[in-house]
């Protein structure tokens, strides 16, 4: 079976500094649910950021939809990214935007017509149960609701992948159970390949998944 | 507001630069028109101890428009109370030609000098008056215009590019947020920009209107037309296609290319 993310030897690190992560190896397989946990700075999101080419490798491979993210040219990491859909945990919207123009933009990216962005951005804001709120802007909104309003936007266009660093972190229960559902059916109904970083992995969660757990630059798989 | 005060700060360097550029190219119009009425009026005289043929001259000197015979026929009229008509008919066949040479374009001075010098060595002529003095105060004059309105568009497009340039990093700091976050998801260098170039566009395009609009009108004001009318020049008239599309033109070349420069240089 071909792997979705594949890294051999992995090391990544920020300029100068001592590498965060040293020679690490990963393997997700598609339509898998994968939680990687560490303790704060012990490098999760640099994991996860590596993957969509956000931070550059200092040594190793990293495959990641057959694609080497270590010489990965703009053009290849532009295409890459718009088979991603990434849940930031400050959310990252466009704060000048609507609600449903922030939900439309993979689908702007993928050269999709007008109409199609926008009832695929209704479709999906309903289900996040923000169809009322889609002419507001970000900044009118609760964080629970920007982060469901960034999870909506990360399911647009179906993508082959989500990842998403601490998508529930700063979140109360009711929008954490929301996420959490999103991600589920997501992979259940789509076949979609999830890739959560987390702090805490939900016990209510009810399915089976891989995890991957970080300390002292290593990273190890806990059966 | 803010998004105004954004506006108005690119408007208004380019407003000032393509109003310099039209000002370059309305007195490069008005000295070439002034150069060629100067040239109607312009003419070397010399003296030939024969006929002289228009096409002979032509041939053996450039630049030569026509040649026409000044007539001794004043000069013998007014002589003719004082001496007998015998002496007039032997005055005729004695007097040398006189002949007004004009020129195809209106020459600096060392072109009059080379004129001179040809006419001289081609043996046609015996003397030749080119009136120097007078027509090199005049084309210096013309020459200094033109020089002036140069090195004011000059200095107007270097202050423009600064200002421009300083517009449209802030216009990248505003957007970086934007652009940053469609480039997590794969958006490609044109739609990151796009709305930077749809700024720059929609702003040359207003600055083109205001720049035109002042060209269309300032010449039908009474004072202005006046004040050229006084100086014996003519203002010429704005063409709304071809002198707006150049003006557009050359409007969102500038800005596209500060755009593009600023994208380039953040993007490094």
């Amino acid at each position: 079976m071909d792997h979705v993310i594949h890294a051999e030897g992995l090391t990544i690190g920020y300029g100068r500094d001592e590498p965060i992560i040293t020679n690490a190896n990963m393997k997700i397989n598609p339509h898998e649910f994968v939680f990687i946990t560490g303790k704060s700075g012990s490098g999760k999101s640099s994991v996860l950021k590596s993957i969509y080419g956000e931070v550059t490798l200092k040594n190793g491979d990293l495959h990641v939809c057959g694609l080497n993210i270590k010489n990965i040219n703009t053009g290849n990491l532009n295409l890459l990214r718009r088979y991603l859909g990434i849940v930031f945990q400050d959310y990252r919207l466009i704060n000048d935007w609507t609600v449903e123009k922030n939900v439309m933009l993979p689908l702007m990216i993928g050269g999709f017509s007008r109409s199609v962005c926008i009832s695929q951005a209704q479709k999906l804001l309903k289900h996040v149960k923000l169809l009322h709120k889609a002419d507001k802007y970000p900044l009118e909104l609760s964080g629970g609701e920007q982060q469901r309003v960034a999870m909506a936007r990360a399911l647009a266009h179906n993508p082959v992948m989500i990842l998403a660093d601490e998508p529930t972190g700063n979140l109360d229960e009711y929008s954490s159970e929301v996420i959490w559902d999103l991600l589920k059916n997501a992979r259940e109904h789509l076949g979609t390949t999830i890739v959560v970083v987390t702090h805490h992995i939900p016990s209510t969660l009810g399915i089976d998944y891989k995890h991957f757990f970080l300390e002292s630059g290593v990273i190890y798989e806990v059966s | 507001m803010k998004s105004l005060k954004n506006h108005l700060s690119v408007i208004f360097p380019l407003f000032v630069l393509l109003f310099s550029l039209q000002f370059a190219f309305l007195t490069q119009k008005i000295v070439s028109d002034y150069a060629q009425r100067l040239t109607q009026d312009y003419s070397i005289i010399v003296v030939a101890p024969k006929s002289l043929e228009e096409e002979v001259v032509k041939s053996r000197i450039g630049g030569i428009k026509s040649v026409e015979e000044i007539s001794s026929k004043i000069v013998l009229d007014r002589l003719k109370g004082s001496i007998s008509s015998q002496n007039i008919s032997l005055l005729k066949l004695a007097l040398p030609k006189f002949y007004s040479l004009k020129l195809e374009v209106f020459p600096d001075s060392k072109e009059v000098e080379k004129i001179k010098d040809r006419l001289m060595e081609s043996k046609l002529v015996t003397r030749v008056e080119t009136f120097a003095k007078t027509h090199t105060k005049i084309y210096k004059m013309l020459v200094l215009l033109k020089s002036i309105s140069f090195v004011f568009l000059i200095f107007i497009l270097i202050i423009s590019v600064l200002l421009m340039f300083k517009q449209m990093r802030i216009w990248l700091l505003e957007h970086k947020e934007r652009m940053d976050i469609m480039t997590l998801f794969g958006a490609p260098f044109w739609m990151k920009s796009a709305l930077l170039y749809r700024l720059a566009i929609v702003d040359s395009f207003l600055s083109t209107v205001f720049v035109s609009t002042l060209y269309v009108f300032l010449p039908q004001n009474g004072e202005v037309s006046n004040f050229a009318a006084s100086l014996d020049i003519v203002i010429p008239k704005f063409d709304t296609l071809a002198d707006a599309g150049f003006l557009f033109g050359a409007s969102l070349l500038f800005s596209i290319f500060i755009v593009s420069l600023v994208i380039g240089k953040t993007n490094k």
